[in-house]
């Protein structure tokens, strides 16, 4: 039953990679002919141009800093879920993932309005909220981690959610403190939904453009800006080479997945 | 289950019947909330044609939808230069002008005229072919680009109509702490950058290149954005701007809806219209992956009719091209309607073509120059 | 002599009371900062949907005009019936297939599935670009076949191939979870394999399709960067849309407007569905404790 899916995963996922590796090593593109097809590193010298440098430090610091503080702030909403004594947390859980469901654009020129130094609620409020942190770092960091913590908050508490109950009563019998039980019981047993949660943050962090284009005024470049304008323009085979190099770094991720959690299945 | 499938199968056979209908279709690529809805609900019940618009926001996605031909659009509305680069591919068909009869109606203004004779010399120049592009195109809207600018800045305005692009581009000199804002259309900034210059905005050569790379960074740009830069000047985010003069007059209508004065409006956000500034026109052209040809001239014959010209003008803030519909908004200064008279007042002001001006069409470069001024923007915007 | 009592502190006890106190409260400020971070963009939206004035930075008055006149703007109208559309037949579909082939794929040997469910986890977290850019070069070689099927089809297709993995994805673990014996015993009993399939199988793991559903619907939504390079024939959806018109154009309110109805209407839809769950379970509870006391 699942011969279908298998050929459509091959088709879909194989055929694209090595079609991208193709174009990023070839000069195939709509002026050149069948008979001009060259194959050369030319391509390559984009690498070293000092945007494209600045571009993927900028998109790997941003993605570091934006998984390691929405893992802690969303390791603490998720546990916190766990504690409440609501009884319905698919009703917390909705409330987590209710913004997602307004357009990821929207929401961000939302943000952009208010980090601006003259906007609607300093209209309203008559102070501004958040300075005039428009077109800066913290905007984008703002804006990546509260745009992506739900997909941490929904990881880490799935992985909680699976923590029996006994094990913790025991640790808390046998004499350990909340907080020692905290550390040495529940977040190891978390852990894999922490590293899921990781690599679904930190995945479209590292890819994204929207966003820091958005907040940072087009100031600060991400890789993603880069590969965006590339494919604008057409330019097809420095595109796809950046996106080549970015797939590295997700098939490394998958490959850690399988590590923490033999049979990948287990992503949500 | 067969049940479910069969119901499924029947919801989607629905579903794709009820989107197909009888009426014959065409297929419009413009730019967003670039059409006034009555002029396409006019049209519609003129033609009985069902006019489908697909929108994109910048010349090189409409190239990229074309040439991709995922799509089959019977019509497209790009700028001068991206219509320069699909003539040279050949990817638009010559017009039938025995099909717009409208034609004999109007007569285009001078400066469209002088747009078509540039872009014909820059073709002639550059690959050494004549090309006519009314052959090909019918002007849909036009304008200038000029410097948006925060009046709310004491003397920036004076300073301005003085110096001109030397307040924009001279961070030490003008204004050091005023906050500097450029379109993130890499040609663009390097056109504005030439201008300041005194050059062709159109000349490349990568020496050209280094000395615009240098021009840019001492302007010291704080945002690069496209319909943000308008609404910053407009709420004081921002200090000067270079954008088209239709991206003010889109404000300015608003704020003229709103029941603000001209004067009111002026006084905190205002445009500067330099000697030496760009002009573009976008035109109506139709892609040789066209269906229904028929349908597109009839839609091209519909807009040349001055009156759905200046219909379409009252909502897309930008000028028309038509010497008739630009007088029949102008005579709207006499009238007692307070929007239309507002209408006419800003387009007799920022539309005025007549002063002492140069103004450059943007041609298209060569892929590999066009790649080398981006990368040279993305490298000055990452310090 | 003096007192050697022992104090509890002497035994290791230490008194955290009112650190304890001051914990609880920081935690509480610390959900509200953090809600409300996730909420501020969501609230400004909704502040700028009852703005009288189009302007982004003043607040005149209190007005509902930009409700009224969503049906009025027609470009609006039409992206938001193109989004709808597709994702409906898209999550549909999705929840469809993706039930069936996490079925297929739980049949399969390990280290088999392993391999494919490897392979199931690239279209999420692929970079959308990259996505959406390689499909549209797998459909452009289908064009030769079939010229005209960029548009509904294609968008389809494409929505498919990156929420399927999801439904995968929820189905999955509660696969794992049912008693492998409930087929062979329902076969047992006599029922045919397809329908002890449908009959036994599928309500147990019914939580993992529903949440499979909702996720699906939730990424086909919002989605831009796929849709974009799959789209054609002006089948343009919501996101692409308002990305093309606050590129140059100024967005109507009416956006923000129906973004604040359609976060409005899904809580309440829902909520709703978790009331009345809850009305079910309250009935099914009665009955098992009635059951528990007879016996």
């Amino acid at each position: 039953m699942a011969v279908p899916y298998k050929i459509w995963l091959s088709i879909l996922v194989f055929i694209p990679i090595l079609a991208m590796l193709f174009i990023s090593f070839s000069n195939l593109s709509s002026s050149v002919s069948v008979g001009e097809l060259t194959l050369s590193l030319a391509h390559f010298k984009l690498l070293w141009e000092s945007s494209t440098v600045i571009a993927f430090r900028n998109s790997l610091i941003f993605a570091v800093a934006t998984t390691l503080i929405s893992f802690v702030l969303g390791y603490f909403i998720a546990y916190e879920i766990k504690l409440s004594k609501f009884k319905n947390k698919f009703i917390l859980l909705t409330f987590v993932i209710l913004p997602m469901w307004s357009n990821l654009i929207l929401r961000t020129e939302s943000l952009a309005n208010i980090m601006s130094e003259n906007n609607i609620l300093k209209n309203i409020l008559g102070f501004n909220l958040f300075g005039n942190i428009s077109g800066t770092w913290m905007a984008v960091l703002f804006g990546l981690v509260f745009t992506y913590m739900p997909f941490m908050i929904l990881s880490v508490y799935t992985a909680l959610e699976k923590i029996d109950f006994a094990l913790e009563e025991a640790a808390l019998d046998l004499g350990l403190r909340p907080i020692k039980k905290f550390w040495k019981v529940v977040f190891p047993l978390s852990f894999k939904g922490v590293v899921t949660g990781a690599i679904m943050v930190f995945l479209p962090t590292l890819a994204g453009f929207a966003i820091p284009k958005i907040l940072s005024r087009g100031r600060i470049v991400f890789i993603g800006n880069i590969i965006e304008q590339k494919f604008i323009y057409t330019n097809y085979n420095h595109g796809a080479l950046l996106a080549v190099v970015i797939l590295f770094f997700i098939l490394g991720s998958i490959l850690l997945i399988t590590k923490f959690d033999k049979e990948g299945e287990t992503l949500l | 289950m067969k049940r479910i499938i069969l119901a499924t199968l029947l919801l989607s056979l629905t579903i794709v019947l009820t989107a197909c209908n009888s009426r014959p279709k065409l297929r419009l690529l413009n730019w967003g909330e670039y059409i006034n809805d009555e002029v396409v609900e006019k049209f519609e019940a003129e033609t009985g044609i069902d006019l489908i618009i697909s929108v994109a926001d910048s010349n090189e996605l409409f190239y990229q939808k074309i040439n991709s031909k995922t799509t089959a659009f019977d019509l497209v509305i790009p700028s001068d230069y991206m219509i320069e680069k699909m003539v040279e591919e050949n990817m638009l068909i010559e017009l039938d002008y025995s099909k717009l009869p409208n034609r004999g109606t109007v007569t285009y203004m001078d400066g469209v005229n002088q747009i078509f004779n540039s872009m014909t010399q820059t073709t002639l120049a550059r690959s050494n072919k004549t090309v006519d592009y009314t052959d090909f195109a019918v002007p849909y809207f036009w304008g200038t680009f000029g410097i948006i600018y925060n009046n709310r800045v004491e003397g920036l305005e004076e300073a301005l109509n003085e110096h001109g692009w030397d307040v924009y581009f001279e961070a030490d000199t003008y204004f050091p702490t005023a906050r500097r804002g450029m379109y993130d259309v890499p040609q663009f900034a390097y056109a504005a950058a030439m201008m300041y210059m005194g050059n062709n905005p159109n000349d490349y050569s990568s020496t050209l290149l280094g000395e615009v790379e240098t021009v840019i960074e001492n302007a010291d740009f704080i945002e690069w954005g496209d319909d943000t830069l308008k609404r910053n000047v407009e709420s004081d985010n921002l200090d000067m701007a270079f954008v088209y003069t239709g991206d003010y007059l889109d404000r300015l209508y608003i704020q003229l809806d709103e029941g603000k004065t001209l004067a009111e409006v002026q006084a905190d956000f205002d445009l500067y219209i330099p000697d030496t500034t760009m002009v573009f026109i976008d035109c109506m052209v139709i892609p040789n992956t066209a269906t229904n040809i028929d349908g597109a001239h009839q839609f091209i014959n519909f807009l040349l009719n001055p009156v759905n010209a200046a219909l379409n003008a009252e909502v897309v803030g930008y000028a028309v091209a038509y010497q008739e519909a630009f007088d029949q908004i102008i005579s709207y200064l006499d009238s007692a309607d307070v929007t239309k008279h507002n209408w006419a007042t800003a387009n007799s002001i920022y539309y005025n073509m007549e002063a002492e001006r140069t103004f450059y069409p943007l041609t298209t470069l060569h892929p590999d120059d066009i790649d080398a001024i981006n990368t040279m923007v993305q490298n000055v915007i990452t310090g | 002599m003096e007192n050697q009592k022992a104090t509890l502190k002497d035994y290791g006890y230490r008194d955290f009371t009112t650190l304890n106190k001051i914990y609880k409260i920081l935690k509480k400020i610390f959900v509200v900062a953090i809600v409300l971070g996730l909420y501020i963009s969501i609230i400004v939206i909704a502040i700028q949907s009852i703005n009288e004035s189009r302007n982004l930075s003043i607040f005149t008055r209190v007005s509902f005009q930009w409700y009224a006149n969503i049906l009025q703007e027609e470009e609006l109208m039409q992206a938001i019936r193109n989004t709808f559309l597709v994702s409906a037949i898209a999550t549909v579909l999705a929840t469809f297939l993706g039930t069936f082939f996490a079925i297929g794929l739980y049949a399969l040997s390990k280290k088999v599935r392993v391999l494919w469910m490897l392979l199931n986890n690239v279209p999420i977290l692929n970079a959308d670009i990259v996505t959406g850019f390689s499909l549209m070069l797998m459909f452009r070689l289908l064009m030769v076949v079939f010229p005209n099927i960029f548009g509904l089809f294609t968008l389809v297709m494409a929505h498919l191939f990156f929420t399927i993995p999801y439904v995968i994805l929820s189905v999955m673990p509660k696969l794992k979870e049912t008693d492998p014996n409930l087929m062979d015993a329902a076969m047992d009993l006599g029922v045919r394999p397809y329908k002890a399939l449908i009959k036994v199988v599928i309500p147990a793991i019914k939580a993992g399709i529903f949440s499979g559903m909702l996720l699906a619907l939730t990424m086909s939504i919002d989605d831009f960067a796929i849709s974009y390079f799959t789209t054609g024939a002006g089948f343009d959806n919501l996101s692409i849309w308002i990305y093309a018109v606050i590129g140059r154009r100024n967005l109507t309110p009416s956006v923000y407007a129906f973004s604040t109805l359609l976060t409005i209407f899904t809580l309440v839809g829902l909520l709703t569905y978790q009331f009345l769950q809850k009305q079910k379970k309250g009935k099914k509870n009665e009955k098992n404790n009635f059951s528990d006391i007879a016996s």
